[in-house]
């Protein structure tokens, strides 16, 4: 019995020296190294080594940011997220990009050019343009990487983001498993992209050093016959989805190749030189950048939990974090802190929608008295504590096609009343119970039971609660069918173009509009003309007007524009803040931060 | 003891096809899938949406998926993809191109198993289990030894401590004690090489499996105590060393072996807490984002795993009950 019993205690010591001996075991190599684009994998691998890789021991400061989530996949013709894109910002630039006022500009395209009719648009890359291995980057790398989001093989969650490049639509929505590899082919041809050398002549392959025209061609409304023109895709060719990932390395790293930071050669500012699952993502400069090289690394940590990340802040252990409304009061009231935040206009429109489709809201006066019966500015004060700002129209402060002069629908509970009255119900007592479905974390309770204690207190109305579970919510406001009958949904620019906000949204045959039962045939024509309009300030006019309309149709109560929020460490300097900003302030031009290191204690 | 064994690893498979069964009917019961994303976020579109579920079959009836997800299915090649039966869990559709075993058994570029996200919440648990088994004894046992003392009521404090306080506000309270004023670790870890950086993770998953162990320790050996055969020992003149040791202590384990194996499963299989609170590369958050994410292939897979290491623990369980008292046979 004894034996046993010593057996058991034995086996117990035992198993815990074996464990603790895995642990030391695992603290000598150092974890930068492990995962070097170079390092033990040259033979197989094309690239060659990069001067930055290998030098990693170079004294350089290091930008220290908690982007929150570890991003699902890193690929650029599939991501979706922010904390996806702003991996690939890093590591990859596009034909165009944004500058810091929102301005389409030169990326790795020298300069474009529409064609009389805007139904065609070339780009002329860069000449020298490398990759971070110093291999050449072409146009042929832009024809496969645009090419590559539109095949229906890719499936990637922005494909339908390229649809106004003529061919794109049939081969995207291609019903593959009933056609032939020729008739595929015959799609994927029809498709408008194409690479040519200065002599305008079809490249042949990547090594090409003259390949540097891009031709696109366009169609602004695909659903017709005619081509129209599509003035605004140079801007559209600035997201990640054209980002030029190798066509050798994704097939070299089949379908897990994202995961690998050396398969991740780019032509962007940075190069990803370690993607430690749910650690950290490191990142040093690319050598090869055109614009110039950063002076800093970049170290992006993965903490979820903003209590935490808070106080790895105060200690000194971040640079960059997202300040969240828990915050804000402890933040506002410490003298040094207060002057860390950085608080700026987003990129995003939330709202109230209400269901036209049932009553009462199927009735314009009734929409109409809900939206003066809304107090906004308590919403943002009371709920988001000064987190956002309010707003009464659809495209937020710093876009282009804002409105600064909408005051319609404004909180007003006299003129709530008038519009009731004009309804089939009178007065707000004759009114069904309203049913307020919404997606049930437990933040948005609090919120929600504050909307129904004010709507009930301010108008008189009995609201249902309905909380939902999160992805349940989504799949009920994506089916017209299953609409609630109010509900809170946002909506964030792609890119700054009024195209992106008004006719990708509430275009009557758009995905969107379709889902909440929204058609105005007067909006569409006046969202069409501004498609297809050549002229920036007329197409401006255009939308203004199918904006202003929008705010008429009463179709939902605009509340907030949300505000990006960061605490920054002074010693990072010279961020250039965008409310297109992609998880962290200054991913829209790394080469203006710099890093005093001096006055790091 | 053989034949109990292998009888005890072939109920294996109708537990996990009942598990496998209940987790598929009541995935699938709840409402949206895995493409409908966040709310601000623009939603996959119809045709996507429907080359997906071509591609991964969630187009067909949902019978079917489930034997193509047990057993396997003829993909769009003819090539037949062999299922759970092979071991596969299936591919996720959140981090698309990884297999569930992919993202939790395959270790990070250059490294070994350890480093892999289930290899990470298996060196965590295990450590966790030690904590709690080396505080938790013979914090119980002197409890008991000293009842109605000083000794005892503090041990009794700290356990309640233990039980009632949730370990995210442990976790938020000793962060800010160890790493935020007393500056001893760094809130963020640089590296999971460092052996500092796993005391507090360690400390505070292990925390409520102490604390149980603690107490149930203390019961037990309060009750162990006043038996007669203690008075037998004692009567006979038996060292008090040898009297706890041997005839209270190991009988007193009984009902405390019987909570640790499944609490190791627990532990090992990771915590959604100390994962988002100390970035811990572990895979208790696959578990739980999955189930919001609709990640089938993930809420399978990580139900499963789990459903396996109960089973094996409680096996253990089982195995060391004989050690302990000779009068249970397993035959």
């Amino acid at each position: 019995m004894r034996s046993k019993l010593l057996v058991f205690v034995s086996v117990l010591i035992l198993a815990s020296m074996v464990l603790s001996a895995c642990q030391p075991a695992a603290a000598t190599p150092e974890t930068i190294v492990q995962t070097v684009v170079v390092e033990g994998e040259v033979r197989e691998v094309v690239v060659t080594a990069t001067p930055a890789a290998a030098q990693p021991e170079a004294k350089q400061p290091v930008l220290r940011v908690n982007l929150g989530s570890w991003p699902d996949i890193i690929d650029p013709q599939k991501s979706s997220f922010v904390n996806e894109i702003a991996h690939l910002k890093l590591i990859y630039e596009g034909l165009t990009k944004l500058d810091g006022q929102l301005n389409t500009v030169p990326g790795a395209a020298e300069k474009w050019e529409y064609n009389e009719d805007a139904t065609e648009l070339t780009f002329t890359l860069r000449k020298g343009l490398k990759y971070s291995d110093g291999t050449i980057l072409n146009a042929k790398r832009f024809e496969y990487s645009i090419l590559r989001n539109i095949d229906p093989a890719t499936a990637g969650e922005y494909a339908a983001i390229t649809d106004n490049i003529a061919g794109a639509v049939a081969w995207r929505e291609a019903d593959v498993a009933n056609l032939s590899e020729e008739e595929l082919q015959a799609l994927k041809d029809g498709v408008e992209v194409k690479a040519l050398d200065l002599n305008g002549n079809p490249c042949t392959d990547y090594e090409q050093e003259d390949c540097l025209i891009l031709k696109v061609g366009l169609d602004g409304d695909p659903a017709t016959p005619e081509r129209e023109p599509a003035p605004f895709m140079h801007t559209v060719l600035s997201l990640w989805v054209t980002y030029p990932a190798k066509e050798e390395l994704i097939a070299e790293g089949g379908d897990i190749w994202w995961t690998s930071s050396k398969y991740h050669i780019g032509n962007g500012p940075f190069i990803v030189k370690t993607l430690e699952p749910f650690v950290r993502g490191y990142f040093v400069p690319n050598p090869n950048y055109w614009a110039g090289v950063p002076t800093y690394d970049i170290e992006f940590s993965y903490i979820t939990d903003s209590a935490v990340a808070f106080e790895a802040y105060k200690n000194n252990e971040f640079d960059i974090v997202p300040l969240v409304a828990e915050d804000l009061a402890v933040v506002q009231q410490d003298p040094v802190l207060s002057k860390e935040a950085q608080i700026y206009p987003g990129s995003c429109t939330f709202a109230f929608y209400m269901n036209q489709d049932k009553p009462p809201f199927d009735e314009k006066p009734v929409r109409e008295a809900f939206a003066y019966g809304t107090n906004r500015e308590a919403w943002v004060t009371d709920i988001l504590q000064g987190l956002g700002s309010p707003t009464l129209t659809w495209i937020p402060k710093g876009f282009p096609g804002y409105d600064p002069n909408e005051t319609r629908y404004g909180f007003d509970l006299e003129k709530a009343k008038e519009a009731i009255a004009k309804s089939s119900y009178g007065s707000f007592e004759n009114l069904p119970p309203i049913k307020l479905t919404f997606s049930g974390t437990a933040r948005n309770r609090t919120r929600f039971e504050w909307l129904a204690a004010q709507w009930s207190q301010n108008l008189g109305v009995k609201v249902e609660l309905d909380p939902v579970e999160p992805t349940a919510y989504t799949a009920l406001t994506k089916n017209r069918e299953t609409l609630p009958q109010v509900f809170y949904l946002g909506w964030c620019a792609d890119y700054p173009d009024p195209q992106n906000w008004l006719s990708v949204y509430w275009m009557s045959t758009s995905e969107f509009a379709r889902r909440y039962g929204f058609a105005n045939a007067e909006m569409d024509a006046l969202m069409k003309k501004g498609d297809t309009t050549l002229d920036p300030q007329e197409r401006l006019t255009y939308y203004d007007q199918a904006q202003k309309l929008l705010v008429d149709t009463a179709a939902v109560i605009f509340m907030v524009n949300n505000v990006n929020s960061y605490l920054v460490k002074p010693w990072v300097k010279g961020i250039v803040f965008t409310p297109q900003d992609a998880g962290w302030p200054g991913d829209v031009d790394p080469l203006s931060i710099t890093i005093d290191t001096s006055m790091i204690p | 003891m053989g034949k109990y064994l292998i009888r005890r690893l072939l109920w294996l498979i109708p537990v996990i096809i009942v598990v496998s069964g209940i987790t598929f009917i009541l995935m699938h019961s709840a409402p949206g899938g895995p493409w409908d994303r966040d709310t601000t976020a623009r939603q996959v579109d119809q045709n996507t949406q429907r080359i997906l579920n071509e591609y991964y079959g969630l187009d067909k009836p949902l019978w079917r998926q489930y034997v193509a997800y047990v057993i396997g299915d003829f993909n769009k090649q003819g090539k037949f993809v062999c299922g759970l039966v092979c071991g596969n869990l299936g591919p996720s559709y959140r981090m698309r191109g990884l297999t569930i075993q992919q993202i939790l058994f395959m270790p990070p570029e250059g490294k070994n198993f350890l480093y892999s996200r289930f290899g990470y919440s298996m060196r965590l648990g295990v450590f966790a289990l030690l904590f709690a088994v080396a505080i938790g004894i013979p914090a119980g046992v002197i409890a008991a030894l000293k009842q109605n003392t000083i000794i005892d009521y503090v041990s009794l404090f700290i356990v309640t401590i233990g039980i009632s306080v949730p370990n995210f506000v442990m976790a938020l309270f000793l962060i800010i004690l160890f790493a935020s004023t007393l500056k001893w670790v760094n809130i963020v870890p640089r590296s999971w090489d460092e052996v500092s950086v796993w005391v507090l993770p360690t400390v505070i998953l292990g925390f409520g499996t102490m604390a149980r162990t603690a107490r149930l320790m203390r019961g037990s050996m309060l009750e162990v105590m006043r038996m007669d055969y203690i008075r037998t020992a004692r009567s006979k003149g038996l060292a008090e060393r040898v009297v706890v040791l041997r005839h209270m202590i190991k009988n007193s384990l009984i009902p405390v072996v019987t909570i640790l194996g499944p609490a190791l499963a627990a532990l090992v299989t990771g915590s959604f807490i100390i994962e988002t609170m100390f970035g811990f590369p572990g895979m208790g958050r696959a578990y739980v984002t999955a189930i919001g994410q609709r990640d089938y292939s993930m809420i399978m897979g990580t139900t499963l795993i789990y459903a396996v290491l109960i089973a094996l623990a409680n096996l253990s369980v089982d195995i060391v009950y004989s050690f302990l008292d000779p009068r249970i046979r397993l035959d």
